[in-house]
């Protein structure tokens, strides 16, 4: 027999942060037909709650569907009780399955090696931070050699510094901070991963190190506030870094332009003439309700016509990207589930849309991808908003 | 330091409440420390205070030792403050040298902190002992009301209460803020569980209404202020220009037919917009009353100045059209007031993920309440957008209901209505229906047969609340109507998506938008969900915090067509059992204007919420005006001059009682 005291599944349930206890779950399965995935699982997030209120918490832990998902938060965001599924219940439900010796799937494992080793997702070396600056024509500030006080510290992130497909997109956001007069300055090779999704996969002692190590690094600087390019980091930096006591201001790129928007318009002189549809990411969108401010750039630039596809703004299809999903597409696909990202630039081309804007690093090689096994390819361009911005303001690159 | 000529005998008694207060304060050490109060000649614990055995004691007490005083140290003031005054006054006491002390809510519910909790309550015994000294006695005063009552909406509530209060020959004012009174009930076509046709019931009584002379109608109107208080509210109220005189009018609505407008151009609100209606118009066919009325935000001669009037022409000798009428302002003066301002219907475009208003298909139930509905767009035909008959029909449950994200709240119709629906879209359409629910709440009565008779018809019941909703992916590019509902089925444990043509959204009752406009005009709070907030949730469920002012209906909390007649009938009841006395005993703790030391600033008389001070132009001084002080005390401290005082309020009684709380007692045995 079971009581509420020593059961481990209830005393799981008791210990949540963000949203209302999960013992308030009517077991309605909102959730689990919200999940985009929730059909390939064994255990849909209506499920998990159920059988760890029943004792059955090992079934769960032991469970593939455990790593099925890829925090898009939309379960939580219906969730007629307020129950916190995405940020509070599945990571600590992946941090106990590690504590209890469980392997997460070996490609998000590697993930989780290079950050602690390398201080970046993709296992680069720390010493080519900066080289997506090589061939920049503007000049940078690497706060690492040459401390001095800035507007922006710009947190560049993994992707935008190392992919070479991001790059172009760093690069193109330099020109533009530099073109609005920004006093900006960079990490350099200090710079580490900032973490959300670390936090997100359940690897809370790997999020910690890093808290406590960036929190070191920020403190050493000085400036007004940090901008980042990657939509995670962002996250991580105005939602959870807090709870460690590390707290700073911190914008995403979007809605840093979006406020510039009196100086930005001027500059926006060279016409993008095409049929562009917005993507929602979830971290900044669904998690964060920052909607408005990326499309209101995207409507800045002469030549845009903005659709929006059928699933948009807070009801907006993840592209299976976050909690992890980076690198667990061969997880979900193993146990029947689909790459999110297929169904998505499909629902893009099916607006009539000829770019596909984003603005989350990530996305950029996802829907890429996508696209040619959608047979999309270079009739459905991907596109980050910077590039676009750029590309009106007559400084973007060429194409090679 | 004691006001009077002799020693004051104050009896102080300590009350168990069962064991409410007793298992937090040790009762007999309080009533052992009371003992060493000054001026206390006895002090006692016991059970149930309230009880008759209980209220005897501070009886016999006050004959047999004559104590002049008397503290109980029990409950809240607001639960039985009166029930001690009485026993007092009983016993020949007057009622107002009885003072309570509060220590079942403000000590023993809110600590466990036993020798915490005793300190506690004897502070406050310690405040009311040494306050109650300076109690003098004081006299109530009765005031006439105005045998007249307000009801502040036309729905079925307001009907109801109506025509209560006018088969008892009371006069009433019905205000209504639609063309026709009716409500939400006259657009059902049925009503659960029993399948009465609502018009047949509802609409004799919307006649009747309308024929009772007791009762005035102002239908397109709104209460605009409300002034005075229990007994002699005043209340404003604007009548709208309907540009059609309801005197005059005899309801042959030629003037419809002859409107410039050949065809209905305008959305019907009344119809929820599937119907479309002309610039003059009746919202329905048996409105009550029976008059036109012009929207002047399409008719032509209202908006540019230009218009044949053809309609002015059909209306003849009868000149009933008005097309210069103006809002007009009347002035009552009523002793009571019954809010039954009803609800609104949830909007679900707020979820996107259901569809509404993207998805051509998918309802609002209280559409298809309208669809369903033989006086309806349809004339009761229900089709899809396209005109074709739904084959397949899916029904979400608590759409805005039991979700933190919208209404916590559960709307209590809903389950109910769905089954409603399901019976009447089956009849009509014979089209195979699904029921998403999360849990059925059928408790009423004949409610759960009804349940079986529908599941008995053959309608599905998945357990589920619908995770989203979207169009079926397109059949080699041919347009469907096809929608794939989403649920997890979480009776078979599977995610289902299950193909349907026609959705209807079980939509929530929430409160009207206005509510706190109308809370604050009507001197009433809303509870958590918005609605307007009983006095008490058991025992005054129709009263209000502010006397004379009661409620019915769905703006007091959701239920259904039955409750709301009960509440309506109820609230009627309250108000004759108030007007029905001629007068009001008015508590005495009002305020008094020291006449001398008045200089006459009229400070306090702007400051006063409730209008209750005069001012005399011939002696330049300010006067309470007794039977509208509500002694809440404003203008004592505004008065720059000192010249007013509560009179149950002074500063020796306030003084007094902080003098007690602050009361050190002398150790025991001393």
């Amino acid at each position: 027999m079971t009581t509420l005291q020593t059961d481990p599944g209830m005393e799981f349930l008791a210990q949540r942060v963000d949203g209302d206890p999960a013992f308030g779950c009517i077991q309605c399965g909102t959730c689990a037909a919200s999940c985009p995935l929730g059909a390939a699982m064994e255990y849909p997030p209506r499920q998990l709650i159920l059988q760890a209120r029943s004792g059955n918490l090992d079934k769960i832990l032991s469970s593939p569907s455990l790593w099925m998902c890829v925090g898009c938060h939309t379960c939580s965001s219906r969730c007629p009780r307020g129950i916190e599924l995405a940020d509070d219940l599945w990571p600590a439900l992946r941090d106990r399955a590690m504590q209890e010796g469980i392997q997460p799937p070996a490609e998000l494992q590697e993930t989780f090696q290079n950050i602690f080793k390398y201080g970046n997702s993709l296992g680069e070396s720390a010493r080519k931070r900066l080289d997506w600056a090589k061939e920049l024509d503007v000049p940078l500030r690497d706060l690492s050699k040459e401390p001095t006080a800035v507007e922006v510290l710009w947190l560049v992130c993994d992707y935008p510094s190392y992919y070479p497909r991001n790059q172009v997109v760093t690069r193109d956001f330099a020109r533009i901070l530099t073109a609005l007069g920004v006093r900006w300055g960079v990490l350099g090779n200090k710079e580490k991963a900032v973490g959300d999704c670390d936090r997100l996969f359940g690897e809370e002692g790997l999020f910690e190190m890093l808290v406590e190590n960036n929190k070191k690094l920020f403190d050493k600087h000085q400036f007004e506030k940090i901008v980042t390019l990657d939509t995670h980091s962002y996250r991580a930096l105005e939602h959870f870094y807090p709870r460690y006591g590390a707290e700073y201001p911190v914008e995403h790129y979007t809605t840093f332009l979006a406020d510039r928007l009196d100086l930005l318009k001027p500059l926006l002189t060279k016409p993008v003439k095409a049929t562009v549809t917005y993507h929602d990411n979830c971290c900044i969108g669904r998690r964060a309700g920052i909607f408005d401010q990326p499309r209101m750039l995207l409507e800045a630039i002469p030549g845009v016509k903005l659709v929006e596809m059928a699933r948009n703004r807070e009801n907006a299809l993840c592209c299976g990207g976050g909690g992890g999903g980076m690198w667990l597409d061969g997880h979900i696909v193993e146990h029947g589930g689909q790459r999110l990202s297929d169904q998505r630039v499909r629902q893009a081309a099916e607006v009539g849309a000829e770019v596909l804007a984003v603005s989350c690093p990530l996305e950029l090689s996802r829907f890429e991808d996508s696209t040619k096994v959608a047979g999309l390819e270079n009739k459905l361009l991907v596109r980050d908003i910077i590039e676009l911005l750029a590309e009106s303001m007559d400084l973007g690159e060429k194409e090679k | 330091m004691t006001a009077h000529e002799k020693e004051s005998k104050i009896g102080v008694y300590i009350c168990h409440c069962g064991t409410n207060i007793s298992s937090v304060i040790d009762v007999h050490a309080l009533a052992e420390f009371a003992k060493g109060l000054p001026h206390v000649v006895l002090a006692r614990e016991y059970k149930y205070m309230c009880s008759d055995p209980g209220q005897d004691l501070i009886k016999k007490d006050i004959a047999e030792h004559e104590l002049d005083r008397v503290v109980v140290a029990a409950c809240s003031p607001l639960l039985h403050e009166a029930t001690f005054r009485k026993a007092a006054e009983m016993a020949g006491l007057n009622p107002f040298l009885v003072q309570m002390a509060n220590i079942r809510e403000q000590v023993a519910w809110v600590t466990d902190d036993s020798s915490g909790a005793l300190q506690k309550a004897e502070a406050h015994v310690a405040a009311a002992v040494h306050r109650v000294n300076e109690h003098k006695p004081l006299e109530r005063r009765s005031v006439a009301i105005t045998p007249r009552v307000m009801i502040v909406g036309g729905g079925i509530a307001g009907i109801e209460a109506a025509l209560t209060l006018a088969e008892a020959d009371k006069e009433v004012i019905l205000v209504e803020r639609e063309p026709s009174i009716g409500g939400h009930m006259s657009m059902f076509d049925k009503t659960f569980p029993t399948l009465d046709c609502a018009a047949c019931i509802l609409t004799p009584k919307m006649t009747a209404v309308k024929d009772e002379p007791k009762i005035k109608l102002m239908t397109y109107s709104e209460v605009e202020s409300v002034d005075g208080a229990v007994g002699k509210y005043k209340v404003r109220v604007r009548r709208k220009a309907r540009y059609v005189n309801e005197d005059l009018c005899v309801g042959c609505m030629q003037c419809i037919d002859a409107c410039v407008f050949r065809k209905p151009k305008f959305p019907n609100e009344y119809d929820q917009g599937l119907a479309l209606r002309k610039p003059i118009y009746v919202p329905f066919p048996q409105a009550v009353p029976p008059v036109p009325v012009i929207d002047p935000k399409t008719c032509l001669q209202l908006t540019k100045g230009k218009c044949k009037q053809s309609c002015v022409e059909a209306c003849g000798d009868r000149n009933a059209i008005e097309l210069e009428q103006e809002d007009t302002v009347e002035q009552f003066e009523v002793g009571a007031i019954i809010v039954a301002t009803g609800f609104k219907t949830f909007d679900p475009s707020v979820m996107p993920y259901y569809g509404y208003g993207v998805l051509p298909n998918v309802y609002t139930s209280l559409e298809i309440e309208r669809l369903v509905n033989a006086a309806g767009p349809t004339g009761g035909k229900l089709t899809l957008h396209d005109g074709s008959v739904p084959k397949r029909v899916g029904i979400v449950h608590c759409v805005g209901s039991r979700d933190k994200n919208y209404h916590a709240y559960c709307s209590k119709v809903c389950c109910m209505y769905s089954l409603k629906l399901a019976h009447l879209v089956k009849e009509k359409t014979d089209a195979e229906i699904f029921n998403f629910y999360i849990d059925m709440r059928t408790s009423g009565k004949g409610f759960e047969e009804f349940y079986n008779r529908v599941q008995n018809e053959g309608v599905h019941f998945i357990r589920g609340k619908v995770g989203e909703i979207d169009s079926a992916p397109s059949n080699n590019g041919e347009p469907s109507n096809l929608m794939t509902v989403k649920v997890d089925d979480t009776l078979l444990g599977e995610i289902r998506n299950i193909e349907v043509d026609m959705v209807i959204l079980a939509v929530a009752l929430e409160p009207q938008p206005d509510v706190d406009q109308v809370r604050r005009m009507f001197g009433m709070s809303c509870s958590a969900d918005g609605f307007f907030l009983e006095k008490h949730p058991k025992l005054a469920p129709v009263n209000t915090a502010n006397d004379g002012v009661f409620l019915a209906g769905v703006c007091q909390g959701v239920k259904d067509i039955p409750d709301t007649v009960a509440q309506a009938s109820a609230a009627a009841a309250k108000a004759m059992a108030l007007i029905d006395r001629g007068y009001i005993e008015l508590e005495p703790n009002t305020a008094e204007i020291d006449e001398e030391a008045c200089s006459g600033c009229k400070i306090c008389n702007n400051l006063c919420p409730y209008d209750a001070i005069e001012y005399d132009e011939e002696k330049e001084v300010s006067r309470v005006i007794p039977e509208l002080c509500k002694g809440c005390g404003t203008c004592v401290a505004a008065c720059p001059a000192q010249a007013i005082t509560g009179v149950h309020f002074t500063n020796a009684q306030i003084f007094a009682e902080i003098e007690g709380a602050l009361f050190d007692a002398a150790p025991a045995g001393v």
